[in-house]
This record gives structure tokens, C-alpha cells and sequence, in this order.
């Protein structure tokens, strides 16, 4: 993040070099090396100034050793000789003295990954000065309309390597960043906001981001009051991604063969092949995805693919780890690592058309789980949250609390909008990757209201 | 009802509490925290001094400097077997530079001199980019200097000397009986072992090493109906604590996880909540979390100044000159403080990261909003109103990669001086459902609307607990709910709550803290199915 075009993180042969040395110091019958590094930036503003700025840089290791099937794992960011060496001798003395996990399987060997480089110059480079310029647009666009800015745009550059005894060794370096903006008028009254991430610097639109939340904080300036229930509603894309990725944890086999999910069957197995969604719901996953890229291998070493969870409605596929895929005789299958959902060609305008009588939520705060067996949650609405009739946005309303199950909001899907890259973490960080569309909704439930702003 | 162990829990810490830091003479057990610490490496303190020096000839007007060292264990099983054995360690250097009246904030993992000069230089570096841009300036508000202060958690037993094997013997244990009970079919249960040491230095003269132990023991018992058709959790909500092992063995995990595991496989077959108004009597397992929700955040002063706008959010008592002493919270009986000092509170210290001793003081004064929580940055901003002109110590970093900024302190709710037991706050009510533990939580960004579950959910008939209910939730408004307290319970009823993982701040940090209350009763309060 200084002015210089380095790569941050261990490059490739830094990675391998530094597993060898401490895989040379194991006893262990199997070992694991897992190794983090890099450089993370931000700069926060808030009240129309910068109000925090900084830089860490860091290096973590985890050493996975196993005897037999006892196994145990200790981290450190202390890279001297000494260090290391004490670091693999009390993970080699705590797998000796840990209870012996049954479902423990040897480490993985050499594995095929695929080629993803998600490590884009533009993010790696980008300096405290161009953050702060680009934190500035923000604050003047709100300074010129007597508004005030808050915000925060989070940078990470770096790489991930796994290595095991059994000469599996993986490498992938990444950026991420996100940038996200709340615009809010001085009398409290009103709020908006914007935000983009990616992992493509190039990606952000800082000016748009900046016109779009001061537009929200004008448009919702004098809302009044709905009532709760149940609406038609418009989730533009932010709303959709911070909601629907909490599904992401769903996708797993084991949870639904031992009863303990959406997707479990009644009477035992799960649901796979069963129609369960509107029949224009696809979601997958896939590293290679552009600029919503991923490592290629889980931090076991397990290599993560393309793969189709749920296909036109149909559930297709459940992820499988190593111990669970074995005991049902099928292949192990990494969990998602981006959740990626198809859309239409539908524009944000289109779906507001054709919506009578409904509500536009422009994204979620305090999203928390309800009830796993219909996959609920409860969360509320935030920063621009406006009442729709015959076509138009007729005025902008209270922010509602929703407690709504996505598995019925996946069935009453209407239209869909284009996919996009979204800024879905409630914290602003640049975090696991969303692309999804817009989406009109039947039956959304608004459960009760907020006097939030 | 009240859980046996809670009840022993409570004396045990209150014995402990006692011996070291006891509410009444918070001097005393500072004098003997001061001598049971271990005092600052002398390389580290080197590196600190380093670090001063170079921060302050590249430019800067106050810098504080931190070395943290983290240490995590976790011991983790399911069933029958262990699903994690596990340690880690972060160790390295912060530097927070002011320039000018602008931060800037630098940290690396690399300990040698020339990098900590180098991270030093960089933070007033990035401190002076900030300050061309900045039309507002920092000023800080007096602080005495401690050029040789210590601190260290109250404890028995350092949790770091119990082998991982007595550890996971004692979670078998409990996983077994609780596996015992017809109906469950899954438990997990871990224990955190966790020490954060850090040692901070000022440009003012402070030099402070301080030494935190933490344990996070969890329980969590599902129970599988017959058909596969429903299933039911029960956490046992056991609060994370400021203390050492012996805070573990109080629990008596093996022992109460019975009772954890028969409500599991009980809330298969409760009752479903009416929707609708009902009284609520709050056990102290649920209602901590309802304090840290409705009445931490939003007296965070910073929150209300809108610092955190664009995540965690503003809060709904502001302006200040609106609120200050004029808020109405609730009814005289409530009594809220901002604590520092509680007995085994996560939040509990020696002084805070900006070098400002511990401290108590009301947040909530009879009911009337009297004062937020501040740091050095803040303390001038409301003074006129407070008439406090020093901060009240709530400057906190993650560890070493993180910047100070405010965060919570133990914010607890003050027992009934009448010794009222829960049998005679739940005899307060005809109509009433009961909750224990902390389930699902949600509240809107300027903490007004909430929606709180609970672990285990009983209906109040006529004074009496009487049948399970399941998929309770209520909902409200923050002044409403805290004006609807009608009863609380005396000093035999108080307990603390607490998380390990309280959220805020751009990048996020994560922050421990406690919520001390007795158990209370709220009078008509919207009931929701969430089934």
C-alpha cells in the first residue's frame, strides 16, 4: 500500500520455501502446513473527515501434526527458527495428547487445482493517498448538499499456500477490496447509501457510489409511515446478496442426512434432486469467476470446483467432507466458496414497473438466524426503503423489520434482474464473494416497524 | 428453576472476588493485581521505547504504542470425539500516531528494530496524509501518566497450565450424559482458553503491561424427533468470564448438562408461543444480552456523534445536550453502570488502551440517561454537560493489528436492594412467559426496534412456571421496553453474561465484555412466533 508495485504476500516460492523449513522440523505421521499472508489497509471517515487511516502487514502459519488419528494444530506469526521449531514441537505435543478423532482421514497428497489469479495490481498497488481521494468524493459530494459522510474503504492484498507431509502443496494470491459510503442528512432525518466490492480496484466506481448515496439520503428524506405485512418487494442487488448468501452454510450434506437442516428429508437422506425453488433459481459456485475469484483448494487441501447447488429450482448438489463422503461412498465436495446466482435481463426500473403495490429495500442491517428448518431470518430494513404503487415509487416509508424464511422467498421469485459483484458483509470488508441479481419478490414479510434512520 | 450451577457459580466468584477485586475496594485489589503481575519484557519495553522515539521525530504530537501477544486454546468435541484441539499465538506492534489532530495507525508482525522503526515512521506518515485533507483536529483529554502500572485478570488457576487432556475428559464427560437423555442425538461442547498480554507505552510517559485471562466454555445439545421431521437446540448459554480455570470447574458441566439436554429434547414437544402481549420474566442468561444490545450501544458516545454510521450504526440518544439528564430510560428502579472494575467481567482491566485507570460510573441514573461512554478523543465533547472532563476509559484495541477506539466497557443493570429471589419476581406476574439463555438477536441501527429469542421459553400461570413453550420471540422499542420494568431481583439473583465477539468498527474488531444483572419482569411486551 506504499508507493510501490510489490506484490504483498509470499510469493509462490517464499510459500513453498517456508513449508519445506518447518515441514523439516515434523515427527509427526502426517503434517499440515497452512500459511496467510499480506497487507490490509483502510481508511474510515466519518463527519465529513477522515477520521481513522492505517496498515498491517502479517504473516500466520498453522501446523497441523497427527499421530494416527490424534490430531491438533497450533498457529503463529513468529517466523524465526526458534520460533517455528517451538511451534511444530507443542503441535507435534498436543496431537500426542488429544483424544483420538475417528473421523480423521491422512492427509491429502499432491491434488490438481485450478489455475486462479485473483491478484489484480490495481488493488495490490493502491496507496493511502488514492484511498484518501477516493474517500473525499464521498465527502464533498456530501459537503456540497450540507450532508454528512460516512466511510470506509477496506483493501487486502495477499497469498494463501497449503503443503502436507504428503507432498501436496497449493498456492493462490488475491485481492480484495470494498468500498462502501452512508450519506446522511444533518437534521438525523435521513440516511443513504452505496457501496462496491470487488477484487478489481478498477471495479470500484467511487463517483457513483458517492451520487447514489447522496441520492438515497435525499429520496428517503420525509418518509412516512406503512404498515407492516406482507409486500410485494424490490431487493436491489445489495439487499439480495446480504440475505441470500447467509444460505451459503445450507449447502451441506451431513447437516441434512442427520436431520439437522432445510435440506433433510423426512424419515432420513436429504433432499437432492427434489424441486424445491422457483424454477428460475440457480445458484453455483466457482474460484474462477472474474473478479469474484477464490482460492482453489479448502485449507485441508481439498481442491474447490465449479459446482451447481441448485439448478432451475432443483436441488443439484450438497457439499461432502472427506469423512461424511466416504461413509456414504460418494466423492468429498467442497462447500461453496462464492455464491454465485443467475439473474435475467431485468433492469431495476423493470422490476419496480411491474410492481403494484410493494416496497423497495435498498439493503439489510443485523441479519440474524430465526429457524434452520426453513432456513429463517430476522434483520431490518436500512438506508433507503421506499413505497411502490402501480409502477412508481410513490414515497419513502419507515424501515421495517423482516422475518422471513429463504427457502419461500427462493420459491416466490417474479423477476430477476442482471447478476453483479455486491458489497453483502454488514461490516464493509471485503469479504466472501456475492453476485447476484436484483430480485422482485411475492409475500416478503415486513414484520413490524423500525423508527430507525 | 434457576439453575443450580448459576446459583454456585455465583458464590464461587463472589469468594474469589472477595480475595482480589471486590466492588467495595477496587484500590486495594488494584495494589494487589499490581504486585501479582508480571512486569514488561525488557526487550519489548526496548522496542516500545524504540518506537516512541521514532514516532515522535517523524512528526508527532502524541503516540501510543502496543505490543499484544494473544494466546487461544480451544478444546472442541462432538459426541464422542474430539473435533478440535488447537492453539495460537499473534504477537506483534501498533502504532497510533497524532499529527497535526489526525491519526494514523501502522502495525507489522516483524519485531526487529529496523522494521518497528520503520512501522513507527509510517503510521505519523500516514497520520500527516490525513491531516492535509482534515478540517477538524483531535485534542485529548488529560490523563495522569503510570510509568510502571501491571495489571493481571484475578485467578486461581491459569488455564494454561491444565493438560488438554483433563480438558477434553471433562467434555466427554459431559457430552455422555447428556447423550443419556432419549431424544438428543448431537452435542457439541468446546472451552476457550484465552491470554492476551500487552504491554502499552505513551508519548506522555505511560508504560503499562497488563495481563487478560479469559475462559469461554460452550455446551450445545440437539435433540432429533422420531421421524426426522423437527429438531431443537439448547445452548447452555454458559457466559464466557475474566477468570482462570477455576471459573470451569464451578460450572459442574457434567453435571447440569442434564437438564440442558432434557429441555432440548422437551422443546420437541412444548407448546407454540401464542403470538401477542404477555408479561416477560427475564432470567439474568437472556437478559445481559438485551442490556448489551439496548443500552451499551447506544450510549456509546462515539455511535451518537455518528462515527460509526456507515456500519454498526448512530444511535437514537442524541443530540446529547437533548438527552443528558433528561432522557427518561425507564422507571426509578433502574440503575444502570458503566464498570471497569466488575468481578470477572471480560471487559475488566487495570487501565485502558489509552493509559486511563478502570472505572465505574452511571450511565443510567434512577432511571434518567446521565452520562455515555467516552475516550480521551471524546471526553471534551459533552464535559460542559457532564461536568466529567477526563475520559472514562474505553479506548480498546483488538490486539496488536488493530487501532484503539472506543468500545464497550461492562455495562450492568443494579440489583433490587430488597433481596427479592426469582420465586417471588415470577409470583409478580398471572400472565407471563419466562426465558432463559440468549437464542437469535436482532436491533435496527440506531438501537430502537429489537427482536430477542431465548434457549427455553416456560408460560407463567398465576405466579407459578408452569409449561414448556417453544419459538418465542419478542419484539419492542427500546424506551418502551426498559419503561415497561416493573420488578427486579435482589443481589442473590444477579449473574453476569458476556461475549467474546461483540462486533464494531471499520475493519471490525472484536471486543469481550460483561453485562451483570438479576432477574427482571416486563410488563406487556409483544410476543412473536418465529416458527
Amino acid at each position: 500500500m506504499q508507493n510501490t508495485s510489490k506484490t504483498h504476500g509470499l510469493s509462490s516460492g517464499e510459500a513453498r520455501s517456508l513449508a519445506q523449513q518447518i515441514l523439516s522440523y515434523a515427527k509427526a505421521d502426517h503434517t499440515r502446513v497452512n500459511i496467510a499472508s499480506g497487507v490490509s489497509g483502510f481508511t474510515r471517515s466519518a463527519m465529513n473527515r477522515v477520521t481513522t487511516s492505517g496498515e498491517t502487514t502479517n504473516v500466520t502459519v498453522r501446523i497441523t501434526s497427527v499421530f494416527g488419528k490424534r490430531i491438533a494444530s497450533v498457529d503463529t506469526n513468529r517466523l524465526d527458527v526458534t520460533s517455528l521449531q517451538k511451534a511444530v514441537r507443542e503441535a507435534e505435543a498436543l496431537a500426542r495428547i488429544a483424544p483420538e478423532n475417528p473421523e480423521y482421514l491422512p492427509e491429502l497428497g499432491e491434488q490438481k487445482y485450478l489455475d486462479v489469479n485473483s491478484y489484480y495490481p490495481s488493488t495490490g498497488d493502491l496507496t493511502t493517498e488514492s484511498r484518501a481521494q477516493a474517500a473525499a468524493l464521498g465527502i464533498k459530494a456530501a459537503e456540497a448538499a450540507k450532508f454528512v459522510a460516512s466511510g470506509f474503504i477496506d483493501v487486502s492484498a495477499g497469498s494463501d499456500a497449503v503443503a502436507t507431509s504428503n507432498n501436496l502443496f497449493g498456492y493462490h494470491s488475491g485481492t480484495g477490496v470494498a468500498s462502501t459510503l452512508t450519506i446522511r442528512s444533518t437534521d438525523g432525518l435521513s440516511s443513504g447509501w452505496a457501496g462496491d466490492e470487488g477484487a478489481d480496484w478498477n471495479t470500484i466506481e467511487s463517483d457513483r457510489i458517492a451520487q447514489d448515496a447522496l441520492r438515497k439520503c435525499r429520496d428517503w428524506h420525509g418518509k412516512t409511515a406503512l404498515d407492516p405485512g406482507k409486500y410485494e418487494v424490490v431487493l436491489e442487488p445489495s439487499a439480495v446478496g446480504m440475505l441470500l448468501s447467509r444460505m451459503m452454510g445450507a449447502f451441506d450434506a451431513r447437516q441434512a442426512d442427520e436431520g439437522r437442516s432445510f435440506f433433510a428429508k423426512h424419515g432420513g437422506g436429504n433432499r437432492v434432486g427434489e424441486k424445491l425453488f422457483d424454477e428460475r433459481v440457480t445458484i453455483t459456485s466457482d474460484p474462477v469467476e472474474k473478479n469474484a475469484e477464490t482460492s482453489p483448494f479448502t485449507n485441508a487441501g481439498l481442491p474447490v470446483q465449479r459446482q451447481v447447488w441448485v439448478e432451475k429450482g432443483v436441488l443439484q448438489s450438497l457439499a461432502y467432507s472427506r469423512f461424511w463422503a466416504m461413509k456414504q461412498g460418494v466423492v468429498a465436495k467442497a462447500g461453496p466458496s462464492n455464491f454465485i446466482m443467475s439473474g435475467g435481463e431485468a433492469s431495476l426500473e423493470d422490476l419496480i414497473r411491474s410492481v403494484r403495490r410493494g416496497v423497495l429495500i435498498t439493503r439489510f442491517w443485523y441479519i440474524r438466524g430465526l429457524n434452520p428448518r426453513v432456513i429463517s431470518f430476522t434483520g431490518l430494513t436500512r438506508d433507503g426503503t421506499f413505497f411502490i404503487e402501480n409502477g412508481k415509487i410513490s414515497r419513502p416509508v419507515t424501515n421495517f423489520r423482516f422475518n422471513q424464511s429463504l427457502a419461500e422467498l427462493l420459491a416466490n421469485v417474479e423477476i430477476l434482474g442482471r447478476p453483479t459483484r455486491v458489497a453483502a458483509d454488514e461490516s464493509g470488508s471485503a469479504g466472501t464473494p456475492v453476485v447476484v441479481p436484483a430480485l422482485k419478490i411475492r409475500e416478503f414479510t415486513l414484520s413490524s416497524v423500525s423508527d430507525a434512520i | 428453576m434457576k439453575s443450580d450451577i448459576a446459583r454456585r457459580d455465583f458464590v464461587k466468584l463472589a469468594t474469589a472476588a472477595a480475595l482480589t477485586a471486590g466492588t467495595g475496594n477496587w484500590e486495594a485489589a488494584l495494589a494487589a493485581q499490581q504486585k501479582a503481575a508480571p512486569g514488561p519484557d525488557a526487550a519489548e519495553r526496548d522496542l516500545v521505547m524504540l518506537a516512541l522515539d521514532a514516532v515522535k521525530s517523524a512528526g508527532a504530537s502524541y503516540a501510543d504504542v502496543r505490543i499484544t501477544r494473544g494466546n487461544t486454546e480451544l478444546v472442541a468435541t462432538r459426541e464422542r470425539q474430539i473435533t478440535n484441539v488447537s492453539m495460537s499465538e499473534t504477537y506483534g506492534i501498533g502504532v497510533r500516531a497524532l499529527v497535526g489532530g489526525s491519526w494514523g495507525f501502522a502495525a507489522t508482525r516483524d519485531l526487529s528494530k529496523d522494521s518497528v522503526t520503520a512501522t513507527a515512521k509510517r503510521a505519523s506518515a500516514i497520520a500527516a496524509g490525513n491531516d492535509k485533507i482534515n478540517p477538524v483536529k483531535t485534542t485529548l483529554a488529560p490523563v495522569n501518566k503510570f510509568p510502571d502500572a501491571r495489571w493481571i485478570t484475578p485467578h486461581e488457576v491459569d488455564p494454561f497450565t491444565i493438560p488438554i487432556e483433563e480438558k477434553a475428559a471433562l467434555l466427554f464427560k459431559t457430552n455422555e450424559e447428556a447423550l443419556r437423555v432419549k431424544g438428543v442425538r448431537f452435542v457439541t461442547s468446546s472451552i476457550s482458553s484465552i491470554r492476551d498480554s500487552r504491554l502499552l507505552g505513551t508519548t506522555e510517559g505511560s508504560l503499562i503491561q497488563q495481563t487478560f485471562l479469559r475462559m469461554g466454555p460452550n455446551v450445545n445439545v440437539t435433540a432429533i424427533s422420531a421421524d426426522n421431521a423437527d429438531f431443537q437446540t439448547r445452548n447452555a448459554s454458559i457466559a464466557p468470564r475474566g477468570a482462570g480455570w477455576e471459573y470451569v470447574i464451578g460450572l459442574q458441566l457434567s453435571e447440569n448438562v442434564l437438564r440442558w439436554a432434557e429441555e432440548a429434547a422437551a422443546k420437541l414437544t412444548a407448546a407454540p408461543a401464542q403470538p401477542g402481549v404477555w408479561d416477560l420474566v427475564l432470567h439474568p442468561s437472556h437478559l445481559w444480552l438485551t442490556i448489551h444490545e439496548s443500552i451499551g450501544h447506544p450510549t456509546e458516545l462515539d455511535r451518537a456523534m455518528g462515527y460509526e454510521a456507515n456500519f454498526a450504526g448512530t444511535s437514537f440518544l442524541s443530540p446529547p445536550e437533548k438527552v443528558l439528564n433528561k432522557f427518561k430510560y425507564g422507571p426509578p428502579l433502574m440503575n444502570i453502570v458503566g464498570n471497569r472494575t466488575e468481578p470477572g467481567g471480560c471487559s475488566t482491566c487495570g487501565w485502558d488502551d489509552e493509559g486511563v485507570p478502570a472505572q465505574s460510573w452511571p450511565i443510567v441514573d434512577k432511571g434518567i440517561f446521565v452520562n455515555y461512554q467516552t475516550t480521551r478523543e471524546m471526553a471534551s465533547w459533552i464535559s460542559n454537560l457532564t461536568k466529567v472532563r477526563g475520559s472514562l476509559g474505553t479506548a480498546y484495541g483488538q490486539d496488536w493489528a488493530s487501532i484503539p477506539f472506543p468500545r464497550m466497557p461492562n455495562v450492568s443493570l443494579k440489583p433490587n436492594p430488597q433481596n427479592l429471589s426469582d420465586e417471588e419476581v415470577i409470583a409478580a406476574t398471572n400472565r407471563g412467559i419466562y426465558i432463559e439463555g440468549d437464542g437469535s438477536y436482532s436491533i435496527d441501527q440506531q438501537r430502537y426496534n429489537f427482536q430477542f429469542g431465548g434457549q427455553v421459553f416456560w408460560e407463567i400461570k398465576d405466579g407459578k412456571r408452569t409449561r414448556m413453550l417453544r419459538d418465542v420471540a419478542y419484539q419492542a422499542r427500546t424506551p418502551n421496553f426498559w419503561n415497561s420494568m416493573a420488578l427486579l431481583g435482589g443481589q442473590s439473583t444477579y449473574r453476569l453474561g458476556a461475549a467474546l465477539n461483540d462486533g464494531k468498527g471499520q475493519p471490525q474488531q472484536l471486543n469481550a465484555v460483561s453485562h451483570g444483572c438479576p432477574i427482571a419482569l416486563f410488563r406487556n411486551v409483544n410476543v412473536i412466533n418465529t416458527a
